[in-house]
């Protein structure tokens, strides 16, 4: 593994800094403030071709391996101060963007690929219930067979995108005897689907300019051709698109990582206190040492499975390494910016306090940390 | 013709996953999954082991409980995945 950047890849994180920081950083305060999704954006973003990373060009996409996208969306995360807007990028692209181009149809991939790629559909991952978090196959939501096709009821939650979505693949049971192996099929709905419509939409602590509410699905009827990889397929479906999502977004906060710690730096240069830089305290630069080796790590881990993703059979260890490792440094690197900010740290001017609502929600998503440690556990033979 | 297969798997569900079990209580017939000897990363370990010791590639949809609930139809699956497993079935039918 050689993880110096080509000239291609540095070349790619260059544009992508630049087109973050002109383009989606200006105005991120108050789309924060009033939760304001951004389809304008969402379109400029699409220009330069961040919704179709790895897709094959034929379908509209740039074609570029798992470690380059992840350098790609690492410049997003470290450009572009509107977190909410990145993680809704990273939400369409790595669990509905991917798993179309890795499972679907000739059919499907010409269907949709396009349209999701240029900014035109937004993508939606359907999976989390108001019963089933950590525990995600113990899905309430059925698929029946419906003559030529199947029947969908039920009902999804926290789904990040849901109130805009253009496109969504909901995970349902189709054979409960079966369950996790087998039982859970993936569907592909659009909007306008009868039936199909986005319930409540839900106020959060941060990623604020990021949709997420609720699906319903009262008796959706889909087609056989809306089956994605196979009646039966979806877990394996879900497992890969979740390889994905905790290495490529994850890869986003890397970026947010290296922004806060050179915000952070670069207050305590100037900041100063009894005569002297807030830096030249150890209480304040050992801080931001440590912000420094997360960073390094995260990155590692980070560039390590997407690597992977490549190159192995399987990345889902290394995946949830990098997950939980990133996730929770993220969490530490945006409380100890806000705390060498001091009281300014606070307020919304200096961003920082927003960075760190942002960053809460990681350890959550894309599974919990414990359920990361579960599954680092279960791979150890625990 | 599909023997090496359940030696190899048995060999690994009893190394990984039931240490100090007596070998003779893993047959092929016992149920894996709805047994739950294997749950899903177990049975995501399986599959790459599979894979990459017989050099065959499932698909997302054939791992289900149908074909891996026991050693006998993992071996039935892989046989429909190696061509000299084909072959030894047609000249001895």
């Amino acid at each position: 593994m050689d993880f110096a950047l080509s000239e291609e890849q540095k070349l790619l994180r260059a544009n992508v800094v630049r087109f973050a920081r002109e383009a989606l950083s200006p105005g991120a305060a108050e789309r924060d403030r009033d939760q304001a999704f951004s389809r304008e954006l969402w379109k400029k973003c699409a220009e330069i071709g961040i919704q179709g990373l790895p897709v094959p060009e034929e379908h509209g996409g740039s074609g570029f391996d798992p470690l380059s996208c992840a350098i790609a969306l690492e410049a997003l995360g470290y450009g572009c101060k509107d977190g909410g807007l990145v993680f809704s990028l990273c939400a369409h692209l790595l669990s509905c963007v991917v798993p179309l181009w890795k499972h679907g149809s000739e059919a499907q991939k010409k269907r949709y690929l396009r349209g999701l790629c240029d900014g035109t559909l937004v993508g939606v991952h359907a999976m989390t219930e108001p019963g089933s978090g950590s525990d995600a196959f113990a899905l309430r939501t059925r698929a029946e067979p419906d003559g030529e096709g199947f029947r969908i009821n039920g009902t999804k939650t926290f789904i990040s995108n849901g109130p805009v979505a253009d496109l969504v693949i909901v995970f349902a049971m189709t054979d409960p005897q079966k369950g996790y192996h087998g039982g859970v099929t993936a569907f592909l709905v659009e909007r306008g689907t009868p039936g199909f419509s986005a319930g409540a939409k839900f106020e959060k602590m941060g990623l604020r300019s990021s949709p997420i509410g609720e699906l319903v699905f009262d008796g959706v009827r889909v087609p056989r051709e809306a089956v994605l990889g196979g009646v039966g397929a979806g877990s394996a479906i879900f497992t890969d698109s979740m390889d994905w999502e905790r290495v490529c977004l994850f890869a986003s906060h890397v970026g947010a990582m290296e922004r806060l710690l050179e915000t952070a730096v670069a207050y305590a240069r100037t900041r100063t206190q009894f005569g002297q830089a807030i830096g030249k305290f150890q209480a304040v630069s050992h801080r931001l040492a440590d912000m420094k080796v997360q960073l390094e790590a995260a990155r590692l881990l980070v560039y390590r499975a997407a690597w992977r993703l490549e190159h192995a059979r399987n990345a889902s260890l290394d995946a949830s390494i990098a997950k939980l490792f990133v996730s929770e440094s993220l969490v530490q690197s945006a409380l100890g910016a806000v705390q060498v900010h001091g009281g300014y740290g606070f307020m919304t001017e200096y961003e920082v306090e927003r960075a760190l609502r942002d960053a809460v929600g990681s350890t959550l998503y894309s599974g919990t940390s414990e359920m990361q440690r579960n599954i680092i556990a279960r791979w150890l033979g625990l | 013709m599909s023997d090496d297969v359940k030696t190899a798997v048995k060999e690994f569900i009893l190394s990984e996953f039931l240490p100090g079990e007596d070998p003779a209580e893993l047959t092929d017939s016992t149920p894996l999954i709805s047994g739950g000897i294997l749950d899903s990363i177990a049975t995501l370990k399986v599959v790459l082991f599979i894979e990459e010791q017989f050099n065959v590639t499932f698909e997302a949809h054939e791992v289900d409980r149908e074909n891996f609930d026991s050693i006998e139809n993992i071996a039935r699956l892989v046989g429909t995945k190696r061509p000299q497993d084909h072959d030894q079935a047609r000249s001895s039918a």
